[in-house]
C-alpha cells in the first residue's frame, strides 16, 4: 500500500513536470522554486475592499495630539437622502478594515438586512499607549484620552458628514487583543457612547485585571443599559493569561447586567492571531442578527 | 477547497524533497544507504516561539527502501514552562499529547542521513487556569480539545553505528497557516514549530 502511494506520488503530473524541467533546466529550476513559493504566498494575500465605496480623511486629536487616519466603508447603494445607517468603529483599522468591511457587506446581504458604515481608526499613537487604561509595564495608559477623541471628535465628525443613526444602540466598537481591552474599557467607563461591543481575545489580564475593578466600580450606572456583547477567544490561547480573566469578565457581564444580550465563543484549535478573523465573523453574525 | 490546498502543499514538499534527492546522484545514494533498518530516537526539545514549551518525544523510523521511510512520532509537551503564575493567574496544568504517523524520503552521506517526512495524526490539548486575585472572586476555566495534527518533519541522524545523534524539526501545517485570507494568522503554526535533540538506537 505504501509503495503504491509512493509510486503514485512519483507519477503525479506535478512531479513529472518538475522532473522534466529538472533534466534540462536544473539551474533555471533553482530560480523557479522561490518564485513558486512567492506565488503560493501571494495567492493567499487578502483582498481589498472596494475602493469606490471607501472614503478617507485624517483627524488631529485635541485630546492626545496625534493624527489618526480614518477610513469609512460605505454600504452599497448608500443613499444619505432616504436612509440612515448604523456604524461600527473598528480598532487596529489598518489591519482589519478590508476584512470587516467586506464581511459586513456579505453578512448583511445574506441576512437581507441593512448594512452599516465601517469606520476604521488607524494608528496615530502606538496602540499599546492608546488602547490601555492604565500605565503599566505593557502599556502607556492612554485609553481615556483615546476614548475622549472617539467620543468628542471622531463620532461628531462622522455623524455630521454621513447619514448615520446617532443613537447609542446604533454604534458598535470592535477590537482585538489590546483593541479588545479598549472595547472593554469603553463598556465600563464610556457606556453611553456605544451600545454594541465586539471584544475579541481581550487582554483582561492587563495590569492585574484592572478591567474587573473598573467593571465593578461602574456596574451600578451601567447595568440597566441595554448592551449587546460578543466575547471571543481562541481555544488554544494557553499562554497562562487569557482564559481565566476572560471567563471572569464573561461571568460578571452575564450575571450582573439584566439588559445584556451576550455571546461567548471559543474558536476551536486556534490561538491568539489565528482566532481573530473567525471570531470577527462570528461576532459580526451575532451583531447583525441581534442588534 | 481546504483539502485541495493541503494536498497541494503536501505533494509540493514531497516532490521537492524527492527532486533534491534525485539531484544528489543515484550512485552516491546506493553507496551510502545502509541495510533496511529500524531506529528509535527519544529526544527533548523546545517550541522556539516563545521559547517556553518543553517537548519530550520519541521517533520510530523504519527505512524500508533507500528513499522510503515509515515514521511514528509521539510527543508530550509541557506548555508554558516559565509563565505559570502571572498577574494572579495561576496555571493549574497545561500540556499536549500528540501521536502521528507518516512517510518520508531520505538523503544519505557517509556519516549522516537527512529524512524529510509528512506526518499526520491527532493532538490532545488540555489546560486550566485560575484567577486568584484577592481583590476579586476566584474563577477557574479549562479547555480540553482534540484536533488533527499534520505537518512536515526534517530528521538528521549523525552516526552509522548502533547509537547515533538525532536532531529533528517539526513544522505543523494545521491549522492551515493562512486563516480567512489574513496572512498574519500564521502565528499559530510558527508557535508550534518544535526543535528537538536526542540519542537514537539502531535496532536492526
Amino acid at each position: 500500500m505504501f509503495l503504491s502511494f509512493f509510486d503514485l506520488e512519483y507519477t503525479s503530473p506535478l512531479y513529472r513536470q518538475l522532473r522534466q524541467i529538472n533534466k534540462k533546466y536544473y539551474n533555471k529550476m533553482k530560480e523557479l522554486i522561490p518564485l513558486l513559493l512567492v506565488l503560493l504566498i501571494a495567492s493567499c494575500q487578502k483582498e481589498d475592499f472596494s475602493a469606490e465605496l471607501t472614503e478617507g480623511f485624517s483627524i488631529e486629536s485635541t485630546s492626545s495630539g496625534a493624527i489618526y487616519p480614518i477610513k469609512v466603508a460605505l454600504p452599497e447603494n448608500y443613499n444619505p437622502e432616504t436612509q440612515t445607517y448604523a456604524t461600527i468603529y473598528l480598532l487596529d483599522g489598518e489591519d482589519n478594515f478590508d476584512f470587516v468591511a467586506e464581511n459586513c457587506k456579505k453578512i448583511s446581504h445574506d441576512l437581507s438586512t441593512s448594512n452599516v458604515l465601517v469606520v476604521s481608526i488607524g494608528y496615530g499613537n502606538d496602540r499599546v499607549d492608546d488602547y490601555t487604561p492604565t500605565k503599566a509595564q505593557e502599556g502607556g495608559g492612554g485609553a481615556e484620552k483615546f476614548m475622549q477623541f472617539i467620543e468628542n471628535e471622531l463620532i461628531p465628525r462622522i455623524e455630521s458628514e454621513y447619514a448615520v443613526d446617532t443613537l447609542r444602540s446604533s454604534r458598535a466598537i470592535l477590537g482585538h487583543s489590546f483593541g479588545g481591552l479598549l472595547a472593554a474599557y469603553a463598556f465600563t467607563n464610556h457606556n453611553t457612547v456605544f451600545g454594541n461591543y465586539l471584544m475579541l481575545s481581550p487582554s483582561i489580564w492587563y495590569d492585574n485585571e484592572i478591567m474587573l475593578r473598573l467593571e465593578q466600580e461602574n456596574r451600578a450606572i451601567n447595568s440597566n443599559n441595554h448592551q449587546l456583547v460578543f466575547l471571543g477567544l481562541g481555544q488554544l490561547e494557553n499562554q497562562g493569561r487569557m482564559l481565566a480573566p476572560f471567563e471572569a469578565f464573561y461571568q460578571r457581564l452575564l450575571n450582573n447586567y439584566p439588559g445584556i444580550a451576550i455571546q461567548r465563543n471559543l474558536e476551536a484549535n486556534l490561538e491568539h492571531m489565528g482566532s481573530k478573523n473567525p471570531n470577527i465573523l462570528k461576532g459580526l453574525n451575532f451583531y447583525f442578527k441581534s442588534r | 477547497m481546504k483539502i485541495t490546498k493541503y494536498l497541494f502543499i503536501s505533494i509540493f514538499f514531497l516532490n521537492l524533497s524527492a527532486l533534491v534527492a534525485q539531484i544528489d546522484g543515484a550512485a552516491k545514494l546506493n553507496k551510502n544507504f545502509p541495510a533496511p533498518n529500524l531506529t528509535i530516537a527519544p529526544a527533548i526539545g523546545l517550541n522556539p516561539w516563545p521559547m517556553s514549551d518543553l517537548v519530550v518525544s520519541n521517533l520510530v523510523q523504519w527505512d524500508i527502501k533507500k528513499r522510503l521511510s515509515l515514521v511514528s512520532y509521539t510527543a508530550y509537551t509541557y506548555n508554558n514552562v516559565f509563565l505559570r503564575n502571572f498577574n494572579y493567574i495561576k496555571t493549574n496544568y497545561n500540556y499536549s499529547l500528540s501521536q502521528k504517523v507518516g512517510v518520508g524520503t531520505a538523503l544519505y552521506s557517509k556519516r549522516a542521513s537527512h529524512s524529510f517526512s509528512l506526518l499526520g495524526g491527532i493532538k490532545y490539548n488540555s489546560f486550566k487556569e485560575t484567577l486568584e486575585n484577592p481583590e476579586f472572586e476566584k474563577v477557574s476555566a479549562s479547555v480540553s480539545s482534540l484536533s488533527p495534527d499534520f505537518g512536515c518533519m526534517y530528521h538528521l541522524q549523525v552516526g552509522k553505528k548502533k547509537y547515533f545523534f538525532s536532531y529533528r524539526m517539526y513544522i505543523p501545517l494545521y491549522p492551515y497557516p493562512v486563516q480567512h485570507l489574513d496572512i498574519t494568522a500564521i502565528d499559530g503554526n510558527i508557535a508550534n514549530v518544535s526543535l528537538e535533540f536526542g540519542l537514537g538506537i539502531r535496532l536492526k
